[in-house]
C-alpha cells in the first residue's frame, strides 16, 4: 500500500515536472478554437501547449499573483493594460490574435424580434440581459453600443447583468430574458436555440479583440512566441474562423512587433 | 461607509434572515418528524435534504432555474397564470440562498431531537399534554442547542451564498449581496475594493460567534 502510494506521489510530481510544455492562460471563450489550434500545433510540431482557462479578470489576477504562465490570451485589451502597468507581461510582445462581434439574441421561438439596438426600447422587449459590464468584456461591449445609439438610459430598466456570457446565453435560451447581447462565437455556438436578430456596428463599441501578450516571469518566452505565430498563421486562422472569430482587425495595434 | 456598501449589507442581511428563516419552516417539522418516525423513503428524504451540501451551487442555480424559471417544470405555470418568476427578484435570491442553507439547519436539528429520550416525552403525554403542547413545551426547548447551531450555521451559509444566488438573481447594479459585490471587485482586478465588504463579512461572522458563545455559556447552568 505505501509503496503504491509512493508510486502514485513520483508520477504526480514527475507529470508536473515534464519540461517544454507552454502553459497559456486564455479567455474560456477561445476554449474550443485553442484546443483545436493546439492540438493541430502539437501534430505539427510535437510542442505540448497546456491551458488554463478562466474569466479575463481571473485570470490577469491570477498572473499577478506569480501564477506560472507563459502566454496571456485576453478578451478584451484592459486586463493587459493592467497587466503591462504593473509589469507583469511584456507589452512589447502584444500582438491581437482574433477579432469578435457583438450580436443581439432572441430565443428561437420568440415573437419578439428587435432588429436593432434601438428596437430594444419596444415594449415587446421586457429584459435584456448583458454582461456586467465592469467585470465581463462582453458586457463593457454592450453597454458602450447601447450608449451610442443612444438607448442606453431607456432601456436602463430592462437590464440584467450576468457574470459571463454564458449566463446571458442560458438566460436567452430559457426565456428568462427576451433579448441578450452576446459575441458571435456564443451564438454560434449555441445553434438553433437562439436566433440572430441583428450584428451591432463595430463602430458603436470599441474594437473587440483578443490580445495574446508574453508573461515577463516566463522562462519558456521563444516557444510561446512560436505558438502566437502559430495562431496567426492562415491555419490557426482557418482554425478560430471555424468557431467563428473574425480575424484580427486590420489597422494593427500601434505596439512594436516582436523580435524573434 | 459608502451609500452603496450599506445598501449590499442591507440586502445581504435581508436576504440570509429571511433566507433562514424559510430554512426553518421546512427543517423544523422535517427535522423532528424523521427524528421520531419511521416511514417508506425516509432515507430518500434526507438524502434529499441534505444533498445541497455537496453540490456545486452552480448545480443548485442550475436546477432553481431550471425547475422555477420562465419556462422550468413549476415556474412555467407560474408565468401563465400569475405572470409571476422568481428569477432576477428578491425572492430568488432568498430561495437561492435557503437552498444552500437548509442542510447546516437541518442535521443538527434533527440530532437534537433524536437525543431526546423518549421516556421524558412519553412522562409529558402521561401527564396530558397534547402532541403540540408537548413539543412546544419540551422537546422543542430540550433541542434549543442543536436548533440555534443550526440556525447560525444556516444564516452564515446564507451570508456568504454566491454561486446560486449570482445565477438566480443575476448581477443588478447597485443591487448585490457582499459576496456578489466582492466577486465583481475581483474579476474587474480591484481587489483592494473589496476590502470593506470583506471586513463587513468578517465582522458579522465574529459577532454571531461572540453571541452563540455568551448564549451557550448562559446555558451551562
Amino acid at each position: 500500500m505505501k509503496r503504491a502510494m509512493a508510486f502514485v506521489l513520483v508520477c504526480l510530481i514527475a507529470s508536473t515536472a515534464l519540461a517544454d510544455t507552454i502553459t497559456v492562460a486564455a479567455a474560456i471563450s477561445l476554449k474550443d478554437a485553442l484546443s483545436q489550434v493546439a492540438e493541430q500545433y502539437k501534430t505539427d510540431t510535437g510542442q505540448v501547449v497546456e491551458f488554463t482557462l478562466g474569466a479575463s479578470g481571473q485570470l490577469a489576477s491570477q498572473i499577478q499573483n506569480g501564477a506560472p504562465v507563459d502566454l496571456f490570451i485576453s478578451a478584451a485589451n484592459k486586463q493587459v493594460d493592467d497587466l503591462a502597468k504593473a509589469g507583469v507581461v511584456d507589452n512589447a510582445t502584444r500582438r491581437v490574435v482574433a477579432g469578435n462581434s457583438l450580436v443581439l439574441i432572441v430565443r428561437a421561438a420568440s415573437k419578439a424580434s428587435p432588429d436593432s439596438l434601438k428596437a430594444l426600447t419596444d415594449a415587446a422587449v421586457a429584459k435584456i440581459a448583458i454582461g456586467e459590464p465592469k467585470s465581463v468584456p462582453a458586457g463593457q461591449y454592450a453597454q458602450q453600443a447601447l450608449k451610442h445609439v443612444g438607448v442606453a438610459d431607456a432601456v436602463k430598466d430592462k437590464l440584467i447583468f450576468a457574470g459571463n456570457v454564458r449566463q446571458v446565453l442560458d438566460y436567452v435560451e430559457r426565456g428568462e430574458v427576451t433579448a441578450g447581447l452576446v459575441y458571435a462565437t456564443d451564438a454560434k455556438v449555441s445553434g438553433d436555440k437562439v436566433r440572430i436578430t441583428c450584428t451591432v456596428d463595430d463602430a458603436d463599441h470599441d474594437p473587440i479583440v483578443y490580445p495574446a501578450v508574453l508573461v515577463s516571469a516566463s522562462k519558456q518566452q521563444a516557444a510561446a512566441t512560436k505558438f502566437v505565430d502559430y495562431i496567426l498563421s492562415d491555419k490557426g486562422q482557418a482554425k478560430l474562423k471555424e468557431y467563428g472569430f473574425a480575424p484580427p482587425p486590420p489597422p494593427p495595434q500601434p505596439t512594436t512587433q516582436p523580435t524573434r | 461607509m459608502s451609500h452603496e456598501l450599506w445598501q449590499t449589507i442591507w440586502l445581504s442581511l435581508r436576504v440570509s434572515s429571511i433566507a433562514t428563516c424559510v430554512a426553518l419552516l421546512v427543517a423544523l417539522p422535517l427535522a423532528y418528524m424523521n427524528a421520531r418516525s419511521r416511514y417508506p423513503g425516509k432515507s430518500l428524504l434526507e438524502g434529499l435534504l441534505v444533498v445541497p451540501l455537496v453540490l456545486p451551487p452552480t448545480v443548485v442555480g442550475y436546477l432553481i432555474i431550471s425547475g422555477l424559471g420562465v419556462r422550468g417544470w413549476i415556474g412555467q405555470y407560474l408565468h401563465q397564470w400569475l405572470a409571476y418568476s422568481i428569477m432576477f427578484r428578491f425572492e430568488g435570491a432568498v430561495l437561492a440562498a435557503a437552498v444552500v442553507a437548509l442542510p447546516l439547519l437541518y442535521l443538527p436539528t434533527r440530532a437534537a431531537f433524536a437525543s431526546i429520550e423518549s421516556e421524558m416525552e412519553d412522562v409529558t403525554r402521561l401527564m396530558g399534554a397534547n402532541r403540540l403542547q408537548m413539543f412546544w413545551h419540551v422537546s422543542l426547548p430540550m433541542a434549543r442547542r442543536g436548533l440555534t447551531s443550526g440556525l447560525m450555521l444556516a444564516f452564515s451559509r446564507a451570508l456568504g451564498e454566491f454561486g446560486a444566488t449570482v445565477m438566480v438573481f443575476g448581477i443588478r447594479p447597485n443591487h448585490t449581496t457582499l459576496p456578489v459585490s466582492i466577486y465583481l471587485d475581483y474579476e474587474n482586478g480591484e481587489m483592494q475594493q473589496a476590502a470593506p465588504a470583506v471586513v463587513v463579512l468578517c465582522v458579522l461572522s465574529l459577532t454571531l460567534t461572540l453571541l452563540y458563545n455568551r448564549s451557550a455559556i448562559s446555558r451551562q447552568d
